[in-house]
């Protein structure tokens, strides 16, 4: 079977949350890099205080998907996305959207971790005095809850003006998740967060996240299968540039609909 | 082949003749090097022993009497290089900064290639633009008008008094920074590139403007290795000779102020080797060669310690 004509022979399967409920709502993307088209008409709707997890094989798009919705693609010359991306009604892909505060409001958490060059408590204090002035001890307590949701806390708590670069990957993971939380953001976008990890500092990073979906949405991009069926409520299937199926993770991953994502979740494509 | 083939074989001679080529190679370097010390050393041992601390300290500078105390042209060596790099690190950074982050990367291309250009300029070009045409400028339109203002007495006398001609500590450190300017900003440029992308990212990511990226994130991110090419950019201004030899006056005289005419140990050096007739005013410069080789040589071995030490 072609992967191509797996990708647009077949129709989409969307089985989407309420409108009323939807954080984000991306509707008819398209994304270029340079000429190369990498996203094909792409909709996702994100439920407000859920995980939503994007899967697919390397270089379907599904980290693209990602990078547009805080706008992260516009440090490039030459990337740009065409198509609505509605959060709390307004559209992030229009011109003159203030991009340093639609960053805020919605973070990210990379790949690899990015403890930035300072202590462990500056890499969270730095964040929250973008936004506003905090006196001394209120800006303790921000840092402490930070990493007491990150499930960071009872680790680093004796050696919070360290350097954060001193502290393990899997630390320095939770680390960027607590410095994102940090600013009260309203989602979280997080580009396979884990696969520098090893597996028990991949749980802790699971447990973390599952905690923080009460007050943050959360879109995450993973190559892990198992862990998107872990964590997410709804789970998106991409292939070639294109959101082939959506739907409560619940039901995606015991029977998916389409033949793409079957043999997907079987291991038929790597 | 009755032998069976072994491991435990001779290696080939080419091998051995290659090894010994870039072992030559390697100690010729090294023996330059040691011969140079040696030689200025013995050459500079008359002077350095005859005078003693006093070389160091005397600022008496008189080949008639043959006295030669250099603390004149070490002091003036020191200062030019470090008004050279307090004018010119701003301005380095601000210009690697503006070619990394804001300027499109086409014409950040050209620039970058302007900026290198910059560095291929001959220093006695430097030096004749220096003369000719900064100084008059400097003493009609800066010098003039604040030894005029200035009140008898004041700081701001003490600072800026001297000859207005143009010809100075300052002018000096301004062509210094000006010629070692390229330098560091296109190390700079190199630092800031070197930066991972996904650090730029999650800083951008937390909705940092790119003020502070810059100045939270890349600058901290490089600073070990940036104070490595400011180091680097600091032995240039120490030993540059021709361009300043041209503008700072030629004064062996401690220097009183800022514009003062002055000296360094390479103009001092450039201007008296050829009428140097006296066997001890010979050996007095050997000496200040090796005074200036010694600072240059902390310098860069301080450069190498820092960049060595982290490497981005």
């Amino acid at each position: 079977m072609n992967f191509e004509q797996t990708a647009t022979q077949q129709p989409t399967v969307m089985v989407a949350p309420d409108a009323a409920e939807r954080v984000l709502d991306v509707r008819g993307l398209d994304f270029f890099y340079g000429k190369h088209q990498a996203l094909h008409g792409v909709d996702l709707p994100v439920a407000r205080g859920k995980i939503t997890a994007l899967i697919g094989p390397s270089g379907c798009g599904k980290s693209t998907l990602l990078r547009t919705l805080n706008r992260i693609y516009d440090l490039y010359p030459g990337q740009r996305a065409q198509g609505d991306i509605h959060f709390n009604g307004e559209n992030v892909l229009a011109p003159g959207v203030d991009v340093t505060s639609l960053r805020a409001r919605i973070g990210m958490v990379f790949q690899r971790p990015t403890p930035f060059p300072m202590s462990i408590y500056e890499n969270i204090a730095f964040g929250v005095r973008l936004q506003r002035k905090v006196g001394r001890t209120e800006m303790d307590e921000i840092v402490e809850r930070a990493l007491g949701r990150a499930a960071l806390w009872d680790e680093v708590k004796d050696k919070l003006h360290q350097s954060g670069l001193g502290l393990s990957g899997g630390q320095q993971q939770r680390l960027c998740v607590a410095r994102g939380i940090a600013v009260e953001p309203e989602v979280l976008l997080l580009d396979e967060p884990a696969s520098a990890l090893d597996p028990l500092s991949t749980a802790k990073l699971e447990t973390a996240l599952l905690e923080l979906k009460d007050s943050v949405t959360i879109v995450i991009v993973t190559h892990n299968l198992q862990q998107a069926a872990r964590i997410s409520d709804y789970t998106g299937f991409m292939l070639m540039g294109r959101l082939v199926e959506f739907r409560p993770s619940s039901d995606a991953f015991v029977k998916p609909e389409t033949q793409a994502m079957r043999d997907y979740v079987t291991g038929r494509y790597g | 082949m009755a032998e069976a083939m072994t491991i435990a074989g001779k290696p080939g001679r080419g091998d051995g003749l290659f090894h010994a080529l870039c072992f030559s190679a390697a100690m010729v370097l090294m023996a330059t090097l040691a011969g140079l010390i040696v030689a200025l050393f013995i050459g500079g041992w008359p002077a350095l022993s005859h005078f003693g601390i006093g070389f160091f300290t005397s600022s008496t500078w008189d080949p008639v009497a043959d006295e030669y105390g250099a603390a004149g042209p070490i002091v003036g060596t020191l200062i030019t290089a470090f008004f050279a790099m307090v004018l010119a690190l701003p301005l380095a950074v601000g210009i690697a900064v503006f070619l990394v982050e804001f300027c499109p990367q086409r014409i950040a291309h050209w620039v970058a290639v302007a900026v290198e250009l910059l560095a291929g300029i001959p220093s006695i070009v430097y030096g004749m633009w220096g003369l000719f045409v900064l100084a008059p400028w400097f003493a009609e339109h800066v010098q003039m008008p604040i030894i005029m203002n200035a009140e008898p007495g004041s700081l701001m006398e003490r600072l800026f008094m001297g000859v207005p001609n143009g010809a100075n500590i300052f002018t000096a450190s301004l062509i210094l920074a000006i010629m070692v300017l390229p330098y560091i900003a296109t190390v700079f440029r190199e630092l800031l590139l070197s930066v991972p992308t996904h650090m730029r990212e999650a800083a951008y990511g937390m909705g940092c403007t790119p003020f502070e990226v810059t100045t939270s994130i890349m600058l901290p991110y490089i600073r070990k290795s940036a104070i490595g090419a400011v180091m680097l950019g600091l032995g240039r201004a120490l030993g540059e000779t021709m361009a300043v030899t041209f503008i700072i006056g030629n004064s062996h005289a401690f220097p009183q102020s800022l514009f003062d005419s002055g000296s360094t140990i390479a103009s001092t050096i450039a201007n008296e080797f050829t009428e140097a007739t006296g066997d001890m005013h010979v050996s007095a410069l050997i000496a200040l060669g090796l005074v200036l080789f010694a600072i240059t040589f902390t310098t860069l071995a301080a450069a190498r310690l820092l960049l060595g030490k982290e490497r981005v």
